[in-house]
C-alpha cells in the first residue's frame, strides 16, 4: 500500500472525530512515513509494519469514544461508546448483540416505569387531599411523598447499574483491540 | 501458554520502556518505535496511541524541532510528573523482577 492510500483510508475511517484530532493523528502517521523513508524503507514496508489502516482507525475511534465516556457520563457518550465497541466487529461482540439489546430494552422500560411512578406520586401528593381519601388528606400527602421518594431511589439505583454495565462493556471492548494496546500480539 | 505470558509481560513493560528511553534523552515517535520494535517486538503503530495517552495523562510534553528535510518534527520529553512516575515505576519493576528472579533461580 502506498503512503497516500494508507493515509486516505485512515482519514476516511476517522471521520466523525473532531477535525483537530483527525489532523493530529494523521500528521503523526504521515511523519512516520517520512521518517521511515529517511531510514531507507519503502512506503509499502512502512504501511505493512503499521497494519491495516481501517482497523487502526476503528480502534482509535473506539478508544476516543470510550475516553469520552470516562470523562463525561451522558447517554450520548454511552451510545457512542456502544456503537464503537460494536464497530470493532469481533464475532463474540456480534453474538452479544441480542443480549445487549435485551438489556438496553429492559433498562429503558425500567426508566420509563420509574418516571411514571414519580409522576403518579406527584399526582397523589397534589390531588389526593382533595378527593377525600381513606385515612385523611395527611395520609394522601405522605403516601405521595413516599411514592416519589421510592421512584427517585429506584432511578438512582438504575443509573448506577447502567453505568456499571457500560463500564463492563467498555472493558470488554478494549480486550478486542488488535492494533492498539495489544499490538504486541501476532496479527491475525 | 508461554506465548500469552510473553504478550502480557511485554504489554506491561511497554509504557515503562518508553518512559525509560525518554528519561535518557528527548526523542520522536519513530525513533522510540524503531528502538522498541527491535528490542521487544512491538507493533509500530502502537506507539502513537500510547504517546497520546501519556500526553493526556500529563507524563510527557511535546515540542517541535525544525528538521533539515520535511516538516518540523514532534519531540517528546518527560514532564516533572513523568519523571516521578518513571522513578516509582522503575523501583516497583526492579523489586518485582528481583523477587521473581530469585524464585526462578531457586527453582532450578
Amino acid at each position: 500500500m502506498t503512503r497516500q492510500a494508507f493515509l486516505a483510508r485512515l482519514r476516511e475511517g476517522l471521520r466523525g472525530l473532531p477535525p483537530q484530532s483527525v489532523a493530529d493523528i494523521v500528521a503523526d502517521y504521515e511523519a512516520h512515513f517520512t521518517d521511515g523513508e529517511a531510514a531507507g524503507r519503502s512506503e509499502a514496508e512502512v504501511a505493512a509494519a503499521l497494519g491495516d489502516p481501517d482497523r487502526l482507525a476503528r480502534e482509535i475511534r473506539a478508544e476516543s469514544t470510550m475516553t469520552r465516556w470516562r470523562e463525561e457520563r451522558s447517554p450520548s457518550s454511552a451510545a457512542a461508546a456502544v456503537f464503537a465497541v460494536l464497530g470493532l466487529g469481533a464475532i463474540d461482540i456480534l453474538i452479544l448483540l441480542p443480549i445487549l439489546m435485551g438489556v438496553a430494552g429492559a433498562i429503558i422500560g425500567l426508566a420509563v416505569a420509574v418516571i411514571v411512578c414519580f409522576f403518579a406520586g406527584a399526582f397523589v401528593f397534589a390531588a389526593g387531599p382533595f378527593t377525600d381519601p381513606p385515612g385523611g388528606p395527611i395520609t394522601a400527602v405522605l403516601s405521595g411523598i413516599g411514592i416519589m421518594a421510592g421512584s427517585a431511589s429506584g432511578g438512582a439505583l438504575l443509573t448506577i447499574v447502567s453505568i456499571g454495565l457500560m463500564n463492563a462493556l467498555v472493558w470488554y471492548g478494549r480486550l478486542h483491540y488488535r492494533l492498539l494496546k495489544p499490538a504486541l500480539e501476532p496479527q491475525a | 501458554m508461554p506465548e500469552a505470558i510473553e504478550i502480557q509481560l511485554k504489554k506491561g513493560a511497554l509504557e515503562l520502556c518508553v518512559l525509560a528511553l525518554l528519561s535518557k534523552h528527548d526523542s520522536y515517535a519513530y525513533e522510540i518505535a524503531a528502538q522498541l520494535a527491535d528490542a521487544i517486538g512491538m507493533g509500530e503503530g502502537t506507539i502513537y496511541p500510547l504517546m497520546r495517552r501519556l500526553q493526556a495523562d500529563g507524563l510527557v510534553e511535546t515540542y517541535l524541532v525544525e528538521s533539515s528535510a520535511g516538516p518540523p518534527r514532534k519531540y517528546y520529553r518527560l514532564s516533572e510528573a513523568g519523571k516521578k512516575n518513571f522513578t516509582s515505576q522503575q523501583a516497583a519493576w526492579k523489586s518485582f523482577s528481583g523477587a521473581v528472579e530469585s524464585i526462578l533461580g531457586g527453582a532450578q
